[in-house]
């Protein structure tokens, strides 16, 4: 084996990307639960660690680069750090959703909004994240394939509940005083983008696992 | 890799198996070598064996090489590639021990037949090397010699006695081909100096004028920026992609970022004298078919 330099930089590369995506999931967990169970110093834990996030993607995207210029990666290697190099982005969009979510969460009645299951669906999309991730550190390509065709349920929950909303608005009583109207108003709109917000995190999921999966077999079949 | 692969990959492992000294065994599948691409063949090379004495050099090498486009060959030291290469122009003929089967032709014309003219063949299929090697003469003397000695332009005493001098056809034929090569703006000013003392890079860009100087179709580069510095190789190396446009080029390079950087195609020759991979350089360099090529373009072999 030549070039063991190299061969270790990809090897802390790979266990590096890994972390950063450990502490994104933990953070999202922290938000959702900061959700459930109206903890506010939990979300602004979650607020405040997104500095983090953002320093450690800083980090791996100077490590990818000095890769690129001083080691010239071609074939596996070459995929392996590109594909790292976009799933980092990943990770740290999903890391300020996480910390939307906490703001959400600080903000938020709990009861405003009872017939959305927002804690359910965003557990639904980590999960998905986490799958993403598992599917990265073991190099398996058939998982990543399992990521994407699991997309879907996030989508459709996150489509239901958004209907739910509107639906529900549209029922509401219509001799609702202004001020009232105002705050449901004010509610509706803060869950929809947090719906929003949900399913991106999936979105980011499904571009992890086929990044994934180019760096595994070269193959960009889920990336579109 | 631990786990199962779906479709593809499986073909592509199933092709290749670790032995317990953690090399991989490997069958070579048609498919990794049969590049096909729109443009026109310039050489077409079909079951080329060669030998030096019993030692077997090239086993079963088939190749189309096509017209005015970069081909890379690239491989460890032993592979076969320059021994591939100097069997395009019959160099090997050379080697007293050497021994050439198969077929390699030019614009369909089969090169190994009898009575072919070497060195109309050497004229239309050029060569460059590792170390340049310009003649201890004028800068003009190298360009024009080939031209010359092929008869095409007249000089010298007789030529001068009898009228014929071509003297203004010469001094054309010196500034294209120097112009071509991107060394006509350095030495405009001393044609008539000795060409040994120019730079390294400069005299490798003579070499390439003398070559062009001819008009050949193609041109085989052994390894032609090893022996320069960085810039020097820079300089061949944009030469080596404008030369593409208007001819075939196929070079033999031990550096691989370099034939990532300047070819259309790549051939990968392994220890053996096989051909076990030829592609796009993009499908070489990002996802090759081949475990053994795979291995060798990151350094994992050995």
């Amino acid at each position: 084996m030549t070039r063991q330099a190299f061969r270790d930089a990809l090897v802390d590369l790979r266990a590096a990307v890994f972390e950063m995506g450990e502490l994104v999931l933990d953070r999202l967990e922290s938000a959702l639960s900061a959700l459930e169970t109206g903890d506010d110093s939990l979300a602004r834990d979650v607020i405040d660690g997104d500095d983090e996030i953002n320093r450690l993607y800083l980090d791996l995207e100077a490590d990818c680069i000095d890769i690129f210029a001083l080691e010239q990666p071609v074939a596996s290697d070459l995929r392996l750090v590109a594909a790292s190099f976009k799933i980092i982005t990943d990770l740290e969009r999903v890391g300020d959703l996480a910390a939307n979510l906490g703001r959400y969460a600080l903000s938020s009645q709990l009861d405003a909004v009872p017939a959305v299951d927002l804690v359910s669906i965003g557990r639904v999309a980590k999960d998905l994240l986490a799958d993403a991730l598992d599917a990265y550190e073991r190099e398996s390509a058939e998982a990543c394939r399992a990521v994407a065709n699991r997309d879907d349920e996030v989508d459709v929950r996150c489509q239901a509940a958004g209907d739910r909303l509107i639906r529900d608005l549209l029922e509401s009583d219509p001799e609702i005083d202004a001020w009232a109207l105002e705050a449901v108003l004010d509610d509706v709109a803060s869950v929809l983008l947090t719906i929003r917000d949900i399913e991106r995190v999936g979105d980011h999921a499904v571009n992890i696992a086929a990044r994934t999966l180019y760096a595994l077999e070269g193959e960009p079949e889920l990336i579109y | 890799m631990s786990e199962a692969k779906l479709d593809g990959p499986e073909a592509k492992r199933a092709a290749s198996t670790q032995t317990t000294s953690g090399e991989t065994d490997e069958h070579i599948e048609a498919a990794w070598t049969n590049y096909g691409t729109d443009q026109e063949t310039k050489l077409a090379v079909e079951d080329l064996d060669v030998y030096y004495g019993d030692e077997q050099a090239l086993r079963g090498i088939s190749m189309d090489i096509p017209a005015e486009s970069v081909t890379a060959l690239i491989g460890p030291s032993g592979c076969g590639k320059s021994t591939f290469l100097r069997s395009l122009n019959r160099m090997n003929d050379r080697i007293s021990s050497a021994r050439v089967e198969g077929s390699v032709t030019l614009d369909g014309e089969e090169i190994y037949q009898e009575g072919i003219n070497l060195v109309e063949l050497r004229k239309r299929v050029g060569m460059v090397f590792q170390h340049p090697n310009p003649f201890p003469k004028s800068i003009r003397d190298n360009v024009a010699y080939g031209p010359r000695k092929h008869g095409d332009i007249e000089r010298g005493l007789l030529a001068r006695l009898l009228g014929r001098d071509e003297k203004a056809a010469e001094d054309e034929l010196v500034e294209r081909s120097l112009k071509q090569a991107a060394l006509w703006n350095e030495v405009k000013d001393r044609l008539d100096d000795n060409a040994l003392g120019l730079s390294g890079g400069q005299q490798q860009r003579l070499c390439i004028g003398r070559c062009l100087a001819v008009d050949p179709d193609v041109i085989l580069m052994d390894e032609p920026a090893s022996a320069l510095d960085p810039i020097a190789t820079a300089k061949i190396e944009d030469l080596i992609e404008e030369l593409a446009e208007e001819y075939t080029v196929v070079i033999v390079t031990h550096n691989m970022q370099q034939a990532a950087r300047i070819s259309d195609q790549t051939a990968v020759f392994l220890t053996g004298g096989e051909l076990v991979e030829y592609d796009e350089t993009e499908k070489i360099f990002e996802n090759p078919e081949s475990q053994r090529v795979e291995d060798y373009v990151t350094g994992k072999f050995g």
